[in-house]
């Protein structure tokens, strides 16, 4: 038997070269030290992400677009066997992909990860979380329940409410001046075929990135001479590691979908007044807010073009960071760029709890 | 009904004793595990003259002491606080049926209370084998209260034809032992010593991951030989689950499926789901100890450790909480309601009056609503809340007067083909009293749709 499995393998390395992707990553190493814990983020969020491809495909032997849209997904949350398990996993595995996905950035942030050379890593990173969130807030609309459909109409107010562009966005977006089952079938094509085709090479280079150029040291450990490092090998040990953190949050995904199972809602009536209190979803919110308050400070749409304004500005700052901050070893720029992180994230917080005591 | 009523806002009576009970279960099943650990391991660590051994596990009996001696006892109290304030019928009825049961379970208590905190204070003082004498004096004591224990339990669910053939009799003591060894005490009584070893394995585990790096092949072993007493344990338990299972009766084993295929609120989709999580997090239990615990032990840290605990406590409460759940709609299959109503008084009720036995109703009993609210308190309250667990105001939302009537008639009625059946006890009372509930049922219900803020 054992020579039949040599056999095999040896037939198999030939024409793959496996031997040589094993030894590649015995090879590997990742950095030990007091902050490995935030190593382990990108890999929930991988992880995440891999939940919701296999859902997305159970959910859309069943899942109708157009008309039908509402009744197939209450026949998946309430006839279909273990239909409701399959929709709540993959709804509570985007908010927590989403989540998971912040921690990643803000902790490559303050590690300072995104110096040079891993400056491609930082902007790649940063386009997978905003196609993230147009994944989230596309499919938050399948359903085409009440909330999904005001929360979409008034969504989609922001980018419609820019001068020039904003109209024809509208049209492209909506398809038509009222968000109905043409919308949904735009926003069914580009969550299960534009936005995954977009995603997934974007997350191959990603992960290609990481691959090239290792795990960042933080500035600390980069200060301590190399032979006082430690390491351990990416395989198998580093990555048995991260096996036992997927399952970990494969548990607390089982937990949150079987305890809070995905409610189904009403269904939408474009007819009926939009229900008080319609707000984004929570990655939304910090958005969201920026703009109710500019809007309220200043008169008509003079105060959401500030705000739009003032917020993309704020990603531009912070896609640009690692252009502000490439390697400064004095400590000067890389102390201001940790300050302005640290304003951000507390920004974040702020208007996203803000958002929601104003609801 | 003469007892007066606990209203615990949101959570409801019943979750007040399901979180003490939980809770309390998690650390006497270690105590009861735990006992059979610390002797086995003390007895290897003398055999093979092992006195580093004998160091961690006096640790660990610290440790165990503690959690098991002050956690486990206080909150055994609590139980008993619980059951008698939030289900005083039951308790009656349980202590008029045990209450030799349990004084010989707690002549065993005392002697596990004794003899747990003898074998704490006389490591090193008394010889080696009196020493070990005491813990196994301890594990056998505390295997007796959970054999008792474990009687009165698994009677709630099958009592028996023995015992049912005399209920309500006042003749029910003449059937104690029939009671106390009914026909799912033995299947009962491995599962749980099954899953009390493997508390004290995964507790154990966590003692471990905190044995010092300096001595790292002590502590390698030590978490080797704890994953070695884990996994057998593991791979036995889903045979001790199925016999188990397969003992319940078949009209409680149809509640497994019930939500299969829905989670409509209203019925008991909750095991279905329950289920998933013990299928979950019992393979990932088995995955860890394997995979890290007995084959890479020094990765085997405070962090995993602690996973480990915590899945294990999801696991036991979940299977807990099924088992209560099983039980519905019941407090002792065929012959108490979980809302108190005896099936044999259903007929005597329906005809001269639920509330005749009531003696707090709010203002007298002038108003129909009020009369309605004590029935509601009466035969809902242990199961719903108005707001809060299994909301009343939920599930009735949209429900007219008429509808509710109809609602109340089908349940008061209680066929075997209703879709309620197997889930809720029958609404007793006279037509007035229905009536009443109904009334009362109307001013929860809001007067127009409000789904929004």
């Amino acid at each position: 038997m054992k020579s039949k499995i040599d056999a095999l393998w040896k037939w198999l390395d030939e024409r793959l070269d496996l031997s040589q992707i094993i030894a590649f990553a015995q090879h590997k190493t990742v950095p030990q030290h007091k902050y490995s814990f935030w190593y382990y983020w990108g890999g929930i969020s991988l992880f995440l992400f891999l939940v919701q491809a296999l859902t997305g495909v159970l959910l859309l032997i069943y899942y109708r677009p157009g008309p039908e849209a509402f009744d197939s997904v209450r026949q998946i949350t309430y006839e279909i066997n273990f239909g409701w398990l399959i929709r709540s996993l993959h709804a509570w595995a985007a908010n927590l992909m989403v989540a998971s996905i912040f921690v990643h950035m803000f902790s490559v942030y303050f590690m300072k990860a995104y110096r040079a050379p891993r400056e491609f890593g930082w902007w790649s990173g940063m386009l997978l979380l905003m196609i993230s969130t147009v994944f989230g807030f596309s499919g938050y609309l399948l359903p085409m329940n009440e909330l999904s459909y005001f929360a979409t109409k008034v969504g989609l107010e922001i980018p419609t409410s820019m001068p020039i562009i904003g109209p024809l966005i509208g049209d492209i977006v909506r398809a038509g001046p009222e968000v109905s089952e043409y919308t949904l079938q735009r926003f069914f094509a580009l969550h299960v075929v534009v936005l995954p085709a977009l995603f997934v090479p974007i997350l191959v280079f990603h992960l290609w990135l990481v691959q090239r150029n290792g795990m960042a040291l933080p500035p600390s450990e980069e200060a301590r001479p190399v032979q006082e490092r430690k390491t351990i090998p990416f395989f198998p040990n580093f990555f048995m590691k991260d096996l036992a953190v997927w399952l970990i949050t494969l548990n607390v995904l089982a937990l949150l979908a079987v305890c809070f199972p995905w409610d189904l809602g009403v269904q939408a009536d474009a007819l009926k007044p939009a229900p008080l209190g319609i707000h984004p979803e929570w990655y939304f919110m910090s958005a969201f807010q920026i703009l109710k308050v500019f809007g309220n400070l200043l008169p008509g749409d003079l105060g959401e073009a500030m705000g739009v304004g003032i917020f993309t500005l704020g990603i531009i700052l912070w896609m640009l960071i690692p252009l502000y901050d490439p390697d400064s070893r004095s400590g000067e720029r890389a102390r201001h760029a940790t300050y302005f992180g640290l304003l951000v994230l507390a920004g974040v917080i702020v208007l996203t709890i803000w958002g929601y005591a104003a609801l | 009904m003469n007892y007066p009523l606990w209203d615990v806002p949101m959570i409801g009576g019943g979750w007040v004793i399901g979180i003490t009970a939980i809770f309390h279960l998690l650390i006497s099943q270690f105590a009861v595990g735990g006992g059979l650990y610390l002797a086995l391991a003390e007895q290897k660590a003398l055999r093979e003259g092992r006195r580093d051994w004998l160091e961690v596990i006096r640790l660990h009996s610290r440790f165990f002491l503690i959690l098991t001696a002050v956690f486990g006892t206080v909150s055994g109290v609590g139980i008993w606080f619980a059951i008698g304030l939030a289900n005083p019928e039951g308790t009656s009825a349980l202590i008029h049926n045990f209450v030799f049961a349990w004084a010989i379970e707690w002549v065993f208590f005392l002697v596990e209370l004794a003899t747990v905190a003898v074998y704490y204070y006389t490591w090193g003082r008394i010889s080696d084998r009196l020493h070990l004498q005491v813990g196994w004096l301890y594990a056998v004591a505390s295997f007796f209260t959970l054999f008792i224990i474990n009687g009165i339990l698994s009677f709630k669910l099958t009592p028996g034809s023995e015992w049912l053939a005399v209920a309500g009799s006042g003749q029910e003591a003449s059937r104690f032992w029939e009671a106390m060894f009914n026909p799912g005490f033995w299947p009962s009584l491995f599962l749980r010593m099954g899953i009390c070893s493997s508390l004290a394995g995964v507790w154990a585990l966590a003692t471990c991951s905190r044995i010092s790096n300096d001595k790292p092949k002590l502590k390698e072993e030590f978490i080797q030989w704890t994953a070695k007493w884990l996994l057998p344990l593991f791979m036995t338990m889903p045979f001790l689950l199925a016999w188990y299972v397969h003992q319940i009766p078949e009209a409680q084993r149809v509640l497994f499926t019930l939500g299969v295929n829905t989670v409509a609120p209203g019925v008991f989709t909750m095991v279905t789901r329950m289920v998933v999580i013990i299928l979950v997090s019992s393979i990932t239990i088995m995955g860890v100890v394997y995979f890290i615990a007995l084959r890479s032990p020094s990765d085997f840290k405070i962090p995993q450790a602690v996973v480990i605990v915590f899945l294990a406590l999801t696991l036991v409460g979940s299977l807990e909480y099924t088992r209560e759940m099983l039980r519905k709609p019941f407090i002792i299959a065929e012959h108490l309601y979980s809302n108190g109503v005896r099936t044999k008084a259903i007929e005597r009720v329906n005809k001269d009056g639920y509330l005749k036995d009531t003696l707090w109703i709010r203002g007298g009993s002038k108003t129909s609503v009020a009369r309605g609210e004590a029935m509601y308190r009466g035969q809902c309250m242990s199961c719903h809340t108005v707001d809060g667990y299994r909301p009343t105001r939920t599930l009735l939302a949209g429900r007219d007067r008429a509808a509710i009537g109809s609602f109340l008639k089908v349940l008061h009625e209680h066929k075997p083909d209703s879709p309620y059946y197997r889930f809720m006890p029958p609404l007793v009372g006279t037509d007035d009293e229905v009536q009443a509930l109904g009334d009362y049922l109307e001013t929860l219900v809001p007067k127009t749709e409000n789904s929004f803020k």
